[in-house]
């Protein structure tokens, strides 16, 4: 049963002349690692609000088509009953975080809930456990760079046991190394929980590996939708002027000039490195 | 950064941090209550003296000593006033009741200074927010109260990263008079208040996503409980307000003159 599903989905902000999401009709199944990617300015964001409802609640604006998640029609419900489903996280760590200290900041979404005390206590170190910041706990966000605050983030979503996480752009506000870190903490919590992640993301040099399912869009509109092998080695996304990663460019290069490597499409440089050298060996 | 620096709680731990802020709050309206029972300088030199020991328990004797020079400033227009009033009303003689006077109205306001500055260099702003929400005031404002002190260091980064920006592009802040100057601040305010709207608006969207007003009664992963060392300085508290209580009462207090006499 897909967990998130839209049906000819379209969008516009109040006070816009057009549409920022047009005919959007895609389909994520439970337990999927969805990498959504395409120019700026493609509706990513929007499409992302649309998930846990800050579209229409928050926005307002016009919402056509239909849009469920987690079995619930986003526009009949509230946008805190969605977030007991739906984790966010936003691109910039600093403006996601309330509290003076870590602990309290993960804990924030557990205590809107009226969860009991003994079972935030659980929950929290769990999450600060899970996403490696448990030591920072009592630490103040400002102390903290952006790769841990960003964590922070995740761990104040992850807390409230979502059945997806959706991460909108969370590393564009951090260096390679913290981001690779990110990429890491999502892939774990995608296959150790078997949450369902959604991931806005330029990067795709370090993230392709993990994705099940590449979505581009372009102009608010969704242009490819399926598989990442074939996605990534179609000339259209290469026309669209998504980031290709280097390893995927490299063996359509090759291949051009007449070189195969192996029958599939590496997404990684490592998958590149081992087809090198399966190649070399067979010289 | 030196120059918010004084914005920044630093986190220590000492007997009187640990303590219960509400319980530490009754003690600064107590000492307050105190300093005004008494016009006389001996007891408030009393309760000037007392209170040095909790500065030094807790460690915080430099950020103590910068808050009173900071209370200077008020503290001799007090006494000046004071001195005066009494200077012409005594008939323009200099007498020593009237030194009196004016030097205990200045220590009274030195002794406030003194207990809510203790009060506030050992609470923590996070302790102060749960102080709030445990003494029923609305859930909403102890939240903007903690976010407020948590985007205050935030804000100041940014403010200094547009006032080098416009700099950079020829803006001299320290020029011209007064009211030159203060202008001389807009194209810095402008920027600062339109990214404080948009970070505000982005702290919303993060707020609701979090399950925000999901209940009507939210609970909260820390609860202020009384410890032993509470309920001993509770006790303290107690015992000096009716110590002052009872000197007012049946004790008749020595003035300047009589001692100074009585020395001599």
């Amino acid at each position: 049963m897909a967990i998130i599903e839209t049906k000819n989905l379209t969008y516009t902000y109040p006070g816009a002349t057009k549409p920022s999401i047009k005919d959007v009709s895609i389909k994520i199944e439970k337990g999927e690692f969805v990498l959504i990617t395409g120019p700026s300015g493609c509706g990513k964001t929007t499409l992302c609000r649309c998930f846990n409802g800050l579209i229409p609640h928050f926005y307002q604006g016009e919402l056509k088509g239909e849009i469920t998640v987690a079995g619930l029609r986003v526009p009949e419900r509230q946008i805190y009953e969605l977030a007991t489903h739906v984790g966010m996280v936003f691109q910039n760590p600093e403006n996601q975080l309330f509290a003076l200290s870590v602990e309290k900041d993960v804990a924030f979404g557990l205590e809107n809930l009226g969860i009991p005390r003994e079972e935030i206590r659980k929950r929290v170190d769990w999450a600060l456990k899970l996403t490696g910041i448990y030591e920072l706990r009592e630490r103040t966000p400002t102390e903290l760079s952006g790769g841990q605050q960003q964590r922070v983030a995740i761990a104040s979503v992850l807390a409230m046991q979502p059945e997806v996480i959706v991460l909108d752009e969370p590393t564009s506000f951090l260096d390679p190394l913290g981001a690779k870190r990110i990429f890491e903490v999502i892939y774990e919590l995608n296959r150790k929980l078997g949450i369902t992640i959604v991931l806005v993301e330029h990067r795709l040099d370090l993230t392709a590996k993990y994705a099940d399912h590449i979505i581009i869009m372009d102009d608010g509109k969704v242009v490819l939708d399926g598989e990442p092998h074939e996605i990534l080695s179609s000339e259209e996304a290469r026309l669209i002027g998504v980031g290709i990663p280097k390893a995927t460019r490299l063996y359509q290069i090759l291949k051009g000039d007449g070189i195969k490597l192996g029958g599939k499409v590496p997404l990684s440089s490592d998958e590149m490195a081992e087809m090198v050298r399966e190649a070399l060996k067979r010289l | 950064m030196s120059f918010f620096d004084g914005l920044r709680f630093r986190r220590v731990s000492s007997p009187v941090h640990n303590l219960d802020p509400r319980i530490k709050f009754v003690y600064a309206c107590v000492i307050f209550v105190v300093a005004i029972l008494f016009w006389e300088l001996l007891p408030l030199i009393v309760l000037f003296v007392m209170q040095i020991p909790f500065v030094i328990v807790a460690r915080v004797k430099r950020e103590w000593a910068r808050s009173m020079r900071g209370a200077t400033f008020l503290a001799s227009i007090i006494f000046f006033i004071n001195f005066i009033f009494s200077f012409i009303s005594s008939g323009y003689v200099v007498t020593l009741s009237a030194l009196e006077h004016a030097l205990s109205m200045t220590l009274r306001f030195v002794v406030l200074v003194e207990s809510f500055s203790i009060f506030f260099l050992t609470t923590s702003p996070d302790h102060l927010g749960l102080a709030l929400e445990q003494s029923h005031v609305p859930y909403e404002f102890c939240f903007a109260f903690t976010t407020a002190v948590r985007f205050v260091p935030v804000l100041a980064e940014e403010a200094q990263t547009i006032i080098d920006a416009q700099k950079a592009r020829g803006l001299e802040l320290e020029k011209g008079n007064f009211l030159k100057r203060v202008r001389n601040y807009i194209p810095i305010l402008i920027p600062l208040i339109v990214s404080a709207i948009r970070r505000s608006l982005e702290l919303a969207e993060a707020m609701e996503s979090r399950a925000w007003g999901a209940v009507k009664k939210r609970t909260n992963l820390y609860v202020l409980k009384l410890r032993r060392g509470d309920y001993i300085f509770i006790l303290l508290t107690i015992g000096i307000l009716a110590a002052a209580i009872l000197v007012r009462l049946y004790l008749r207090i020595p003035r300047l003159e009589e001692i100074l006499t009585g020395l001599a």
